[in-house]
């Protein structure tokens, strides 16, 4: 059972299940680090999903990530508009923003695809010369899409940008005491409005990993709660890009493992593998409570 | 305030559900049909939406339709339609059995029909596909080709028609190869196709050569995972799902939901219909394995008899297919 093509096969399928959980939840994170709670991400992922597909039939691709990351901002634009501009509660209306885009989705895709179909250009697997031969690291990360590269740059910059620019700090700052920034000279509702919109991106980008990296297609609700997920997993990850990252890695090789389990055919009850990475996720969660609170004013209107 | 009001209204709206409209004169028959999931999975949904459309052309009934994923939704779809005077409403799948129950008590001029129902209850009518009459063809298919003697089976949740279907899978493939090993996934989506693709994937991982599934929008990652995956072969369910990978799919079990549906409106429309549990196996034609043509080169030769053999027997009585549904 444990030969070394099923453990890396194993290893490369986490990390492709944990990309998009990974690109939601560093966007997440900054949004949060602002103070924003966005519920709505996972409607963002869900319109970058149908975006990508959109995008991807009609001008490959390229065109296909494109029309993610717009889709995903459109999305987070209408909760920054509710949420900090009409300043009403985040809970209500990112779950609003949600159920909108779900809807939303499902009406469109019914005009734009009619019949499933696999017809869709989707991203190859591209092989990172050299360091793909590292072995075990090498085909586990380095032999997967641009998206989940490009998850690897976002990481570092994320966390660039919280911790070691200006503009972090008073980012920063709108999520722990936003009275405080606004005597400061800080924006809050502009600052906070580019949170989300950069976690809107992120999670447009997400639904592109679920559509051009994995399914080749789209389908109504295809995110199945990974945009919730990936909420939970910002605060796995301590409300850091790199915690966040390390979380969404975990989740994936949770999901990943219950894939396996299941098909390796056992007598334990195939319902005790699915509720395998939540059961691991609570478990962590229940390890980091008491080390670190999230931002001050999380969830808090300005 | 208001602003705040109306955007978080409207985003509610938009995301309450989406139903086509119904231009009709208040005594037209009126058909709505209310799928557990989308109707663009290809399959299960997606045929009964066809059936829909037929009953419109056919039939000239008013039309409507809507998707409920949830059971809350599920009975509130049922009352609503029923409420508004709709004659026939379709609940599609085992799911909406008990609500429809609830719901009928309420509403005696409507008739509920549960595709893949259990029992006959008053004014709710199930059809029984016995899916499993097919699922058994496309079992001895996937046990003769089998190189690696696993094959798999991706079902959305452990329902029991899908279980029924799984069934028959197991059996076919036994009648042919004792030996084989099979494996099962449930994903507890029928939504979800990346997690389709990846418990696909986790399978061939492991030297399963044959995936059969039962999970409507989240199986289509399945084909997905075929089309990547060299020398793995691919079975559909509900509908012919050969174009989904055309070099991968050697046949699917079909449920020719237009059929059914078309059938069973016309006697209601007709005024020809007694309250009676419909049952369609394989000698009804609304069930049928729908072979992919393009694949039968692989087919060793006589097997294409032993298949029509075991229909034959199927269809006269004399092969028992595994859990048999009631009637």
């Amino acid at each position: 059972m444990i030969d070394s093509a099923l453990l890396v096969g194993f290893a490369a399928a986490s990390v492709r299940v944990g990309t998009p959980l990974a690109l939601a939840a560093v966007g997440e994170s900054i949004a949060e680090r602002s103070g924003m709670i966005n519920l709505g991400i996972e409607g963002a992922m869900l319109a970058g999903a149908f975006g990508a597909a959109v995008g991807a039939a009609h001008g490959g691709v390229a065109s296909g990530v494109g029309a993610a990351v717009v889709a995903g901002l459109l999305v987070a634009t209408v909760f920054a508009a509710v949420a900090v501009a009409a300043r009403a509660d985040q809970i209500i209306s990112g779950t609003a923003v949600t159920l909108g885009a779900t809807g939303l989705t499902g009406l469109l895709a019914q005009r734009a695809f009619t019949g499933g179909n696999l017809s869709l250009p989707i991203l190859p697997v591209v092989h990172v010369p050299v360091i793909e031969h590292i072995p075990l690291v090498g085909p586990v990360f380095f032999r997967q899409t641009v998206l989940t590269y490009a998850c690897y740059v976002l990481i570092p910059l994320a966390s660039a940008l919280l911790w070691r620019t200006r503009f972090g700090l008073e980012l920063r700052a709108c999520g722990e005491a936003p009275a405080a920034a606004t005597a400061a000279g800080v924006h809050v509702g502009r600052t906070r409005a580019l949170a989300v919109l950069m976690g809107g991106a992120c999670a447009g980008l997400a639904g592109a990993a679920l559509v051009l990296a994995q399914v080749g297609m789209f389908t109504e609700r295809m995110t199945a709660g990974r945009g919730f997920i990936a909420i939970a997993i910002v605060a796995l990850g301590r409300w850091n890009p790199w915690g966040t990252a390390a979380a969404a890695l975990l989740f994936g090789g949770a999901t990943a493992l219950q894939y396996t389990f299941q098909a390796a055919g056992s007598h334990v009850p195939y319902q005790l593998f699915l509720a395998l990475p939540y059961l691991l996720a609570l478990a962590a969660l229940g390890m980091a409570v008491g080390r670190h609170r999230g931002p001050a004013a999380l969830g808090q209107s300005h | 305030m208001t602003l705040r009001r109306a955007l978080v209204l409207v985003a509610l709206l938009l995301g309450a559900c989406h139903r086509s409209p119904v231009h009709a004169t208040s005594n037209a028959f009126k058909v709505a049909l209310i799928t557990p999931g989308s109707i663009a999975d290809a399959a299960w949904n997606a045929g009964a939406y066809q059936g829909l459309q037929q009953i419109k052309d056919s039939l000239g009934a008013a039309i409507s339709n809507i998707e409920a994923h949830t059971p809350a939704e599920q009975e509130e779809a049922l009352r609503s339609y029923a409420a508004q005077g709709y004659r026939l409403v379709f609940g599609h799948g085992y799911e909406f059995q008990q609500p429809a129950e609830r719901v009928s008590r309420d509403y005696p001029n409507t008739i509920f029909i549960i595709t893949s129902g259990q029992r006959l209850s008053g004014n709710v009518i199930p059809l029984v596909f016995r899916i499993h009459e097919a699922t058994y063809l496309a079992g001895m298919l996937a046990g003769v080709m089998t190189r690696t003697g696993k094959i798999g089976f991706i079902g959305g949740m452990e329902l029991p028609p899908i279980k029924l279907g799984l069934d028959g899978w197991i059996q076919g493939a036994r009648a042919v190869r004792p030996d084989v090993q099979i494996r099962i996934t449930y994903l507890n989506s029928f939504d979800d196709a990346a997690a389709g693709k990846e418990a696909a994937l986790a399978m061939i991982r492991i030297g399963v050569d044959q995936l059969h599934h039962n999970a409507d929008a989240a199986g289509l990652g399945v084909f997905s995972a075929a089309r990547e995956s060299p020398g793995v072969l691919v079975y559909g369910a509900n509908g012919d799902q050969k174009s989904l990978a055309p070099d991968r799919v050697v046949a699917s079990a079909v449920v020719d939901l237009p059929r059914a549906l078309l059938v069973v409106s016309r006697e209601i429309q007709h005024g020809a219909f007694t309250p009676h549990a419909e049952s369609f196996g394989l000698g009804s034609g609304v069930i049928r394995l729908a072979v992919n043509p393009e694949l039968e080169r692989l087919w060793p030769t006589g097997l294409a008899e032993r298949i029509k053999a075991a229909s034959d027997s199927i269809i006269a009585g004399t092969l028992k297919v595994a859990g048999q549904a009631p009637r």
